[in-house]
């Protein structure tokens, strides 16, 4: 599909969607009969332009929402699947960090990734780029490296996916606070309530957000079914993802899906309140690196040479 | 692999020597603080040609260093670690040919190798002890389970292979 076509096509659906919100909304005020606005949705549609901030969801709305996305995965693939919403632990802050002196660019942990999340073959959560060796220079880096065979002679390689920042200019940049902070320091997106606009997507110096420009298709057999409302469920068309430290897996104590695939085992990850992690450890003793680190982002990310 | 061997490598508690909660320090954590159980991956199932026994039962041990010419040939023409004194029997045991052999000259099994590594690359002991080098899997706060040295690292050739990268990404997003 031509650039021109697919921005033709994301017009015609962010301005079908706004239109029949729109219409909905002002037949209610109206008082005229909500028949003639359901003639546009079903009556999970109507649900949908009436659900509320995942801040704001009751217990109750949850379990209902949960459903309901779980029988809508199973009715469009056939695939049972759970929706969970595994809550950060107190006293938590998530931090990743990774040995660039053993990254050497196979990319395991992008597929890795793509599985765990549900993503579709155009969108990748983690992109690993291709440097100088002896510089982190990311204005040359090669991102479609595609040797036989890698690491390439004097390269080095550079994974980068979603920092965490502690600052995130994303979040200030949402004008509708569909993403925020949460209290263990993953950055997550309401996708239900997200608008589409990508103002979050310039605004994130690390090139982390990636945005749904069609419905995503994943085969039925490649869809985890272990799922979180706020990290890996299918995403609808139309708006922004990105990497949640794999909040399914890691709220309920496990690693997340990179760090497991990584040959090399560059990546670490743990809690940074807790001085007997990892990265505690790692962090106490390495010499340690932040991507952009004049932008005063505060990435909960970091990169070492072992 | 067998069940019982597995559970039979005991979790490796002095590992996390640096994990152990003094009692003090506990109020200062309101949050569990690691708590770590350490299983360093036994391999010596995974290994094709082990029990060395099988062969080695029935051969004459002869500790001069020498070109092998038959079996293991590639093996030794490949080894690539250490320096010249490197071969066999700088790691293998001698008098007991399914075991590895310590500078001290305690024996240890396969599964172990990890302690025969660290005693000359105690840097990289450091880090592996900590966490910081090596693949764990598992719980970040919880049960691990950590690669051996060799199940990563070929003690024969321990520098990592090259490797057929995954797909680059779809040029569908705009940089």
């Amino acid at each position: 599909m031509t650039p021109e076509a697919r921005l033709g096509e994301l017009v015609r659906l962010r301005l079908g969607r706004h239109d029949t919100r729109r219409g909905f909304l002002k037949t209610a005020l109206a008082g005229a009969a909500v028949a003639s606005a359901s003639t546009a949705c079903d009556g999970a549609g109507v649900e949908k332009l009436l659900s509320k901030h995942y801040l704001k969801l009751t217990d109750e709305d949850k379990r209902k929402l949960f459903a309901r996305i779980e029988a809508e995965v199973l009715a469009r693939s056939g695939v049972r699947v759970t929706v969970g919403d595994p809550q950060p632990m107190a006293g938590v802050e998530f931090v990743h960090a990774l040995d660039l002196s053993l990254c050497n660019g196979n990319r395991r942990c992008v597929e890795a990734c793509a599985r765990e999340n549900n993503l579709p073959d155009d969108i990748r959560y983690l992109r690993v780029v291709e440097v100088d060796a002896g510089t982190l220079e990311l204005a040359n880096a090669e991102h479609a490296y595609d040797p036989e065979l890698v690491p390439r002679s004097g390269k080095n390689y550079l994974p980068v996916q979603c920092q965490q920042c502690k600052k995130p200019p994303c979040v200030d940049a949402c004008p509708v606070k569909a993403t925020w902070v949460e209290p263990d320091g993953i950055v997550v997106v309401d996708y239900d309530w997200c608008i589409g606009c990508r103002y979050c997507q310039a605004a994130c110096p690390y090139y982390a957000r990636r945005f749904n420009f069609r419905e995503p298709s994943i085969e039925p057999s490649r869809i985890n079914p272990d799922q979180a409302y706020l990290s890996n469920r299918i995403r609808p068309a139309g708006v922004v993802e990105k990497c949640t430290y794999c909040l399914h897996r890691t709220r309920r104590g496990r690693y997340p899906a990179c760090l497991e695939a990584c040959p090399t085992g560059a990546r670490k990850f743990g809690n940074i309140n807790d001085e007997n992690s990892e990265v505690r450890r790692m962090l106490e003793r390495k010499r340690t690196y932040v991507l952009k680190e004049e932008l005063g982002t505060v990435p909960r990310f970091f990169y070492f040479f072992g | 692999m067998s069940a019982g061997r597995l559970v039979l490598v005991a979790f490796v508690a002095a590992l996390a020597c640096e994990a152990t909660h003094a009692p003090d320090q506990a109020a200062e954590r309101p949050f569990a603080p690691t708590h770590e159980e350490i299983l360093v991956e036994p391999r010596s199932h995974l290994l094709p040609t082990y029990p060395c026994t099988s062969c080695h039962d029935e051969r004459e041990a002869q500790p001069t260093r020498r070109r092998l010419a038959d079996y293991h040939r590639t093996r030794y023409d490949d080894l690539k670690h250490g320096d010249d004194a490197f071969w066999c029997y700088q790691c293998h045991a001698l008098e007991d040919i399914d075991k590895l052999r310590m500078a001290s000259g305690q024996l240890i099994s396969f599964d172990e190798a990890w302690r025969l590594c660290t005693s000359c690359h105690g840097d990289k002991q450091r880090d592996f002890q900590r966490g910081i080098h090596g693949l764990t899997i598992g719980e970040w706060n919880g049960k691990k389970h950590r690669r051996s040295c060799t199940g990563c690292h070929d003690p024969h050739n321990p520098r990592f292979r090259s490797m057929t990268p995954e797909k680059p990404p779809a040029p569908v997003q705009s940089r």
